[in-house]
């Protein structure tokens, strides 16, 4: 989830192109680069088996670039505050919507980086960009903790980062 | 003395709507609306192709993501005069009818219907009685005594366990709540059902469009959808008839249930057709052409000066001279740099922040205005202009609703009436009940060309080298959007987004006149100022979007001592 268009908010889609380009999924999991979803999340995450949300973070808790854990505790717990426009990211929200309508997914992860800058224009910053590889490991991490079987592509294509051509493409 | 009260949901992430109000005996005496984010991404468009600009500008927003393709594509269309096949016009009318019913189901039912809805009432409801009345109402048939009364079991398990969850942040038992029970539960299995169909709507727009969010099938000059009657990877029978699924289903949502909720919640509430007026010139234009040089339209577009019905004036195409000539964009209240009001094609979008300040600026939203005047947008705008022009599809439905709120209520509301905080949510239904007809003209207007033999979905753009300027326009689910571009050398030279939520939102202009929000919010009466559910009653009614959706996930407020730091 993100927006391309805003800084460290791109880390999401870019990840997931990252992920698309370099690695072969089994056939029940699916890559998707949401945008800014807010509530049509509920559509998306709902009824699945299992979720795994990539985000950027923003918080001055710990320094730009630090990836963290989301559990679906974590964000169950968090009150959805008072809301006036549809565009309030909606997370908890959504899980809550899951949760009332008795379909929201048994295991649900939130990885990000906290990001520094959300400038129109403006590419990943060097502390998001630098925390790119620890998100990926992440998400592989959580895949494989679920049992889903991830392959390195032989060769890898260029990832299709098309807001932003200078985003780097590799993986180490 | 007056008391100002500060509405400001800050904490979730920076750069929102917030709402200052002033209150004084009990009623609102000041009132001014911001957006707390920079809004400049038309500038990472100078210098690009002018037929890539969709694929950015859809990124604007992560909810209204079709309508600024949509708006994009034309504003360049207009630039080149460049047609569009009749298939492509077709295609993108379904997409934009799909995305409004989408919208306009969410925008009730999940952002609205719980400032007049009590969550504490549904378990006193009796579900039995709710079903007789719901019956009584509407042909629908999942309004059944079990289905209540599972809706009911969801609202008691989530009270039992002792948390409100997804209830938590409303204003549960506030005064001002009238509805009885059975309704309170009707309306909240509606809430629950509203989201199947919101689904259905948005899987049209991602047939027709590959994919959604972010439709990949727009070009410049049409749309990039092949057309092959018996091919299952094109667009043929078999996803047209998907479609059409899809959308009878939608229809009938729209036209049993949303359509019915409204007029019934209108009708328990007829305080509010005297509330929340605020600016009454009114701003729409037409949409859903009809031919490849869009000189007809299902949807009517034009102006209204000062309430004054009987002399609206009609627009004759998307881009019509008058709207060309008189769209201007004031900042002396909003944080940019510069004195005089510019049209878009000379906009500048120079920030020049300043911190919230009452008699100065206050807002990163620009004061956009019509012949120098501010302009209330959305399907309120449309239906009225629709209405005082006699055409006969939103006679229809407004007529219809009148007619029903008077058989619920016993109120008997007038088209006047509808300039009311209840009027703009009631034209949104009236709306949603035209586009729902209209998607199933569209539909079989798309099927009758194709059947004709024509596949034909794309013209060439060519572009010149001298200097070229364009409008693109559409009337979106909050309103009216254009789209100023323009090319030099094959390039964008300029680019500028005037959206629905920048008229309505607007800040006050150098002459002192307030925007719709904060016009609609004064005089307005609080019965608990600490507790102003009934400004977020009327901010709610326009379907406010500041269109620079940025997802950071805040965690403030979560126990961030659980997450786990890698």
């Amino acid at each position: 989830m993100g927006n391309v268009l805003l800084g460290d908010d791109a880390l999401g889609p870019y990840v997931v192109h990252l992920l698309e380009t370099q690695f072969t999924f089994e056939e029940r999991v699916q890559l998707e680069d949401l945008g800014t979803p807010a509530l049509d999340l509920t559509h998306r995450i709902a009824g699945q088996h299992a979720v795994i949300l990539i985000d950027c973070i923003s918080t001055q808790e710990y320094p730009a670039g630090t990836v963290l854990e989301y559990d679906k505790d974590d964000l169950l717990s968090a009150l959805p505050p008072q809301r006036l426009d549809p565009h309030s990211p909606a997370v908890s929200e959504c899980l809550l919507a899951a949760e009332m309508l008795g379909n929201i997914p048994e295991n649900v992860l939130l990885i990000g980086a906290i990001g520094e800058c959300f400038e129109p224009g403006e590419p990943l910053s060097e502390a998001v960009r630098g925390a790119v590889d620890k998100v990926i490991g992440a998400v592989l991490g959580e895949l494989w903790r679920l049992g889903v079987r991830v392959e390195r592509k032989p060769s890898s294509a260029k990832a299709d980062t098309w807001w932003a051509e200078e985003l780097c493409t590799t993986i180490s | 003395m007056a008391k100002r009260i500060t509405i400001d949901p800050i904490t979730r992430i920076e750069g929102h709507l917030r709402i200052d109000v002033e209150v004084d005996n009990n009623a609102v005496s000041n009132a001014w609306a911001s957006c707390t984010m920079w809004r400049g991404i038309e500038k990472i468009l100078r210098g690009r192709d002018p037929r890539d600009a969709w694929l950015f500008t859809q990124r604007f927003c992560g909810v209204c993501t079709t309508v600024h393709a949509m708006a994009s594509v034309r504003s360049v269309e207009d630039a080149l005069k460049l047609e569009v096949p009749l298939n492509a016009q077709y295609i993108r009318n379904l997409i934009l009818i799909a995305h409004a019913l989408h919208d306009h189901i969410v925008h009730f039912y999940q952002l609205s219907a719980l400032d007049w809805v009590d969550v504490l009432q549904i378990p006193k409801a009796d579900p039995a009685a709710a079903s007789r009345l719901a019956e009584s109402l509407s042909p629908w048939t999942r309004n059944s005594k079990n289905e209540l009364k599972a809706a009911q079991d969801r609202v008691k398990a989530v009270a039992a366990s002792g948390q409100l969850g997804i209830f938590a942040n409303g204003y549960w038992g506030h005064p001002a709540m009238k509805l009885s029970p059975e309704i309170n539960l009707l309306a909240f299995t509606h809430y629950v059902q509203a989201l199947e169909y919101q689904r259905k709507a948005l899987q049209v727009v991602g047939i027709l469009g590959s994919k959604t969010p972010h439709i990949q099938n727009l070009t410049v000059g049409g749309v990039a959808n092949a057309i092959d009657l018996d091919s299952q990877s094109a667009l043929g029978m078999d996803k047209l008839e998907m479609i059409r699924t899809l959308l009878a289903e939608v229809v009938q949502f729209v036209q049993q249930v949303y359509f019915v909720d409204v007029c019934a919640v209108a009708a328990m509430y007829p305080d509010w057709f005297k509330i929340g007026s605020g600016v009454k010139n009114y701003l729409a234009v037409p949409d859903l052409p009809l031919d490849s040089r869009a000189t007809e339209f299902d949807l009517p577009g034009g102006y209204i000066r000062n309430a004054d019905l009987s002399g609206v004036k009609g627009f004759k195409t998307a881009a019509d001279p008058v709207f060309r000539q008189s769209v201007t964009e004031d900042v002396v209240h909003a944080y940019y740099q510069g004195e005089k009001p510019l049209h878009p094609w000379n906009g500048e979008t120079e920030p020049a922040f300043t911190g919230w300040e009452a008699e100065q600026k206050y807002s990163w939203v620009k004061a956009p205005r019509f012949n120098g005047e501010p302009m209330q947008v959305g399907p309120l705008a449309q239906v009225l202009i629709g209405y005082s022009q006699g055409h006969p599809l939103t006679k229809k439905y407004t007529d219809m609703a009148i007619e029903k709120v008077a058989a619920i209520g016993g109120v008997h509301a007038t088209p006047a009436a509808l300039h009311s905080t209840l009027g703009r949510h009631a034209a949104r239904a009236i709306r949603a009940c035209m586009l729902a007809e209209l998607a199933q003209k569209h539909w079989q207007l798309l099927v009758d060309n194709i059947s004709k033999g024509d596949y034909s979905v794309y013209n060439a753009p060519v572009l010149p080298s001298h200097e070229v300027q364009g409008v693109g326009t559409h009337e979106a689910p909050r309103g009216t959007l254009s789209h100023w571009v323009v090319i030099k050398d094959e390039k964008i030279k300029n680019y500028q987004a005037v959206v629905p939520s920048t008229w309505n939102a607007s800040p006050r202009d150098h002459a002192g006149a307030h925007g719709p929000y904060e016009a609609s919010l004064l005089h307005t009466p609080l019965a608990r100022p600490e507790e102003p559910l009934e400004v977020l009653r009327t901010v709610h009614s326009f379907d406010p979007c500041m269109a620079c959706a940025c997802h950071a996930f805040d965690p403030a407020g979560r126990k961030i001592a659980t997450a786990k730091i890698l």
